[in-house]
């Protein structure tokens, strides 16, 4: 849990340092003549909002196309971690957030709310087996699970005694539930009941809502003519009918009759589902196809830009060691997160806006060349130095001593941590779900929730890094033999 | 040809030559004789550049250098200087310094080709000669780790002829060598010597001095104690200090390799011990 405690402090730190946006034309302005509503969604939210391979379903998501269709406008949805998503609508990624987003007052103090268009409440979830929890004063002193940063979170702290325990999505909080790690779960009233319904029938609901929430459409500050407009559209979507026609359609009771046949009844979260995998696998390829490019592109360019600030480092003249020094220092010593976050969220407060895939490319390829340049000066001073003196006695230049003598000898040297390097890197990449990128960990995160199945989606996550790392490996241990440097025969 | 005069050098506290001052004619093989410690290798790596010295004046083959108190040189003006000077000046370090992911000829074309920019063909030409000199033509596709101690010995004769320097310097050539393989070195360097080169040895094995040399200059305290050729210096010493290092040299002899009382001295036999056992397959 701590990786996400302190995910949640380096944002809370990032929001701090976000100027609110200055934007020459009014949201509104930019949605007609943009001809999209660009909408931010975590789509782990069965059934509110979920994604498969790109296509978004859930109860959100028909609204919201409803709400940009009145508009006159397309639908754009983002997909988001819910963790980033607010940061990301301040920076203008997108033009709104629907995301079963209760209305707060704290939220509301740091931007906008459409009305309210669904009512919801939480809802506590326990074992069948479980007795003596019915109402929330039964949760003192027991460990409770919640989806971080949501209402539930909010609530259970402020209630004594209560001991919360934060997941990044609800079907891992369900799963340890029924794992007997936690006591309970709190969540979203709808959500809860699906995902039970769909997998974990070991777990229950009990009692009613104890709690009171709208959820709104969330829009940065200043964009008031997009809420009017919004909200205008919202209402005629009421009157006509159309708002009921979707709320049946996921809420109603045609929706749980064909929810039980297309699942037949929830062996998700015991067994390892082959037929599930045997339906998504190719989500699992692009997924990985995304980790390849981040992984193969920063390894790319942070390889030459280490090998730079190696160079930088081992050569005599404090102008350009020290800088090296420090810029290795620095990017060591803070989380690559943080710096995901400050390339994607903070730069564009300075003008310097970059796509999400960019972002991620940037901030893993400055991260790893911090890195990879101590492997190469390791290596470069690996070196015995009566090779410099000698090519430098024959007459070569610092330079030329380096390129044909010194680094050919650092290169098949430092081939095993590099491997090292580049798979780390490979699994580093994940932290790119926090701007929105679909990669490898993050399709897991949103087919573990939209299928509650998060006991065959993992391990399936896992071969397919497995598949990523393989080819790496294959490739260094062909480097090494053929750099092997030649002893004795 | 190479002229020394008053050259000092200090690190730190220790002063590692102090006044240095000889001469070595052209085309003569002379030996830097002395205990180690003297200040015999730093001297040799002034002659290189791979040292600079403080105060004091040389001129090897035309080129002139000046002690670092006397003269500042700007970057760029040293980066001439050393050019200059190695253009003149090989060196064959102690423990050779072959650059090992490359073979035989590689070592010996690769500073031809990117320092004076030959052509390749060129440049294995001029080296093929050279390996044929010290008698490693069947072993030109060999990598150093593939051969015995004496024959990287000649990879890097080889690799400093092809340079066709005036003068090449030589540290320790017989130390890290099996006792039997002297001998043969002694033969190559008078084979050297037909080449017209200027040679500088330093060395502390006086039997091998005396065997190669045209001059032997006795080094001791950082710097020439006197100088003369080999008859003279071994046959009839002028200084106390000189006659000391041939006394101790005979005790050495008479104790029969027993180990010498001074730190140094056990350091490089130690050394020897671990060189030796690389191979020796000649």
């Amino acid at each position: 849990m701590k990786h996400i405690i302190s995910r949640a402090v380096a944002i809370f730190l990032l929001l701090l340092f976000l100027p609110a946006p200055s934007f020459a034309q009014s949201a509104l302005e930019r949605v007609r003549k943009n001809g999209e509503l660009r909408i931010g969604t975590d789509a782990t939210y069965p059934p509110f909002e979920t994604a498969e391979g790109g296509t978004f379903t859930g109860f959100d998501i028909e609204l919201g196309e409803a709400i940009a269709r009145e508009m006159g406008v397309r639908a754009t949805f983002i997909n988001a971690g819910f963790d980033g998503i607010f940061p990301a609508l301040q920076n203008g990624s997108f033009d709104a957030v629907m995301s079963s987003v209760t209305i707060t007052p704290e939220r509301s103090a740091s931007m906008l709310f459409s009305e309210p268009y669904y009512d919801s409440g939480q809802l506590i979830a326990v074992r069948q087996d479980t007795q003596n929890i019915n109402v929330p004063d039964d949760l003192t002193g027991k460990k409770v699970g919640v989806q971080i940063n949501t209402t539930a979170q909010y609530d259970l702290e402020k209630r004594a005694g209560v001991q919360v325990e934060k997941y990044n999505t609800i079907d891992l909080a369900l799963q340890d539930l029924q794992n007997k790690r936690i006591d309970a779960v709190v969540g979203d009233a709808p959500v809860l009941k699906w995902m039970i319904f769909q997998s974990f029938r070991q777990l229950k609901t009990v009692g009613r809502r104890f709690t009171d929430e709208k959820f709104g459409i969330a829009l940065a500050q200043g964009s008031d003519d997009l809420r009017r407009a919004i909200n205008a559209a919202l209402w005629r979507i009421e009157d006509s009918g159309e708002y009921n026609r979707i709320h049946e359609k996921w809420f109603g009771e045609a929706a749980e009759r064909a929810l039980a046949q297309t699942t037949g009844g929830g062996a998700g979260s015991r067994a390892f589902n082959f037929d599930l995998v045997r339906r998504l696998w190719r989500l699992f390829l692009s997924g990985l196809w995304l980790t390849a490019r981040l992984a193969i592109l920063s390894l790319a360019f942070g390889l030459p830009v280490g090998l730079l600030l190696a160079l930088a480092r081992v050569q005599s003249s404090k102008i350009l060691a020290a800088p090296a020094a420090v810029y290795v220092e620095v990017m060591r010593g803070t989380p690559l997160l943080v710096q995901i976050l400050f390339i994607y969220f903070v730069l564009p407060s300075f003008g310097v806006n970059i796509p999400a895939f960019w972002s991620g490319i940037i901030a893993l390829t400055l991260n790893s060349a911090a890195y990879i340049s101590e492997i190469f000066r390791a290596g470069i001073l690996s070196i015995d130095v009566g090779q410099m003196e000698a090519a430098r006695s024959l007459g070569m230049t610092y330079a030329q001593a380096m390129r044909r003598i010194i680094l050919p000898q650092t290169f098949r040297r430092v081939v095993p941590p590099l491997t090292n390097e580049g798979i780390a890197l490979l699994k580093d990449s994940s932290l790119v779900t926090i701007i929105g990128l679909t990669e490898l960990t993050r399709t897991g995160q949103e087919l573990a929730s939209r299928y509650a199945a998060p006991l065959t989606i993992w391990p399936v996550v896992a071969i397919f890094y497995l598949l990523l790392t393989f080819p790496l490996t294959r490739v260094a241990e062909y480097l090494e033999r053929r750099w092997r440097p030649v002893t004795r025969s | 040809m190479i002229e020394v005069t008053n050259v000092v050098k200090r690190y730190g506290p220790n002063t590692v030559l102090n006044n240095a001052t000889f001469q070595i004619e052209e085309g003569q093989l002379t030996t830097i004789l002395g205990p180690s410690g003297c200040g015999k290798s730093t001297m040799l790596r002034c002659m290189n550049r791979l040292e600079k010295f403080d105060r004091g004046r040389m001129n090897i083959a035309g080129v002139e250098v000046l002690g670092t108190e006397d003269k500042k040189l700007t970057a760029a003006e040293e980066k001439d200087l050393t050019r200059r000077l190695r253009a003149h000046v090989g060196i064959v370090f102690q423990n050779f310094n072959l650059f090992p992911h490359l073979t035989v000829l590689g070592n010996a074309i690769e500073a031809p080709v990117t320092v004076k920019g030959l052509p390749r063909k060129e440049a294995e030409e001029v080296a093929r000669h050279y390996l044929s000199k010290v008698g490693l033509s069947a072993k030109e596709e060999f990598y150093p780790a593939q051969l015995s101690g004496g024959q990287q010995q000649r990879v890097a004769i080889a690799r400093a002829l092809a340079m066709e320097p005036d003068v090449i310097l030589f540290d320790e050539p017989t130390s890290a060598l099996d006792p039997q393989l002297i001998q043969e070195v002694a033969r190559m360097f008078r084979a050297l010597d037909d080449l017209g080169k200027t040679i500088v040895v330093v060395s502390h094995d006086m039997n091998f001095a005396r065997r190669i040399s045209d001059q032997v200059i006795y080094f001791e305290g950082g710097h020439a104690v006197e100088a003369g050729t080999p008859e003279e210096v071994f046959g009839r010493p002028q200084k106390e200090e000189t006659r000391a290092f041939m006394r101790s040299f005979q005790d050495e002899d008479e104790a029969g390799n027993e180990a010498d009382a001074s730190e140094g001295k056990v350091e490089e036999v130690a050394d020897k011990g671990t060189r030796l056992s690389l191979g020796q397959e000649e």
